[in-house]
């Protein structure tokens, strides 16, 4: 991937966690302009973060030197994120979701991202790299109601 | 730059510290905070207040923090009480049900009260 800011629906960044408020910053305009309102622009701002931060973290190890990119597009009524990176591939639809009366008897810490993603969007799609293609694509979609 | 995305302050009333929270509690801006309640307890103070009021924004890693110490605090006969939240950033700890551990006030003198009549959960 390169970073090419100039196509308007895409935000392309370095792999840090100082750019997450410029990606939240991103998307919110873009769910503003597709009429969302506030509750539903937070939740999909919401849910992207809780993506890149998986990725700068877990997936990237913080490597800053890597880039990730959101990529916004629409079908009919339907707001989709995209969002692309070369890290070895994770599909969060794998993971198993906690259970959060155990999670706070346990008092655990963390794994509450994915939970969050797919509480608050309405499908979630994920396509790992292949030989075809270099790039993973996790897909967030948010209907318009 | 941590500092302008998160301001923290704090300040003593007797045994309470209280932290104030102004702007973004995300992946990058959580460390700051665990700092934070890492130099109260490493005080040995177990009673803590978190002011919301100016926050405008939490992602998980911020639930995280809270997570981190509520534990270590309890366990050492104290709490953390949450107060004064906007409603987007009380959406997120709702969401996941975190009011099931937390004392959640709409006002930060009930939170105070609670702390120093050692209501705890």
């Amino acid at each position: 991937m390169k970073p090419d800011n100039s196509i308007e629906n895409t935000i392309c960044t370095a792999v840090d966690s100082d750019e997450l408020s410029r990606i939240r910053d991103f998307v919110k305009l873009k769910a503003e302009d597709f009429g969302f309102g506030d509750g539903d622009c937070n939740k999909i701002v919401l849910a992207v973060d809780e993506a890149c931060s998986n990725l700068i973290e877990h997936a990237y190890k913080k490597d800053s030197t890597k880039l990730l990119c959101v990529e916004i597009d629409s079908f009919d009524k339907e707001f989709i994120v995209k969002i692309l990176d070369n890290a070895i591939p994770f599909d969060p639809s794998n993971v198993e979701l906690p259970d959060m009366e155990k999670y706070f008897k346990v008092l655990k810490r963390g794994g509450l991202g994915i939970k969050i993603m797919r509480l608050v969007m309405d499908e979630i799609l994920y396509y790992p790299s292949n030989e075809h293609n270099p790039v993973n694509t996790l897909i967030l979609k948010k209907h318009l109601n | 730059m941590i500092d302008e995305k998160l301001k923290i302050q704090t300040k003593k009333n007797d045994d309470i510290h209280c932290v104030y929270l102004n702007g973004y509690l995300d992946a990058h801006t959580a460390p700051k905070l665990e700092d934070t309640f890492q130099q109260i307890i490493n005080g040995g103070d177990y009673k803590i207040l978190v002011n919301f009021s100016e926050l405008d924004y939490i992602s998980s890693a911020g639930l995280g923090v809270f997570m981190a110490f509520i534990e270590d605090v309890r366990n050492n006969g104290g709490d953390i009480k949450l107060a004064s939240m906007k409603d987007k950033v009380f959406s997120v700890f709702d969401l996941l049900g975190f009011p099931m551990l937390f004392d959640i006030d709409a006002d930060e003198l009930d939170a105070i009260s609670k702390l120093a009549n050692n209501q705890f959960r």
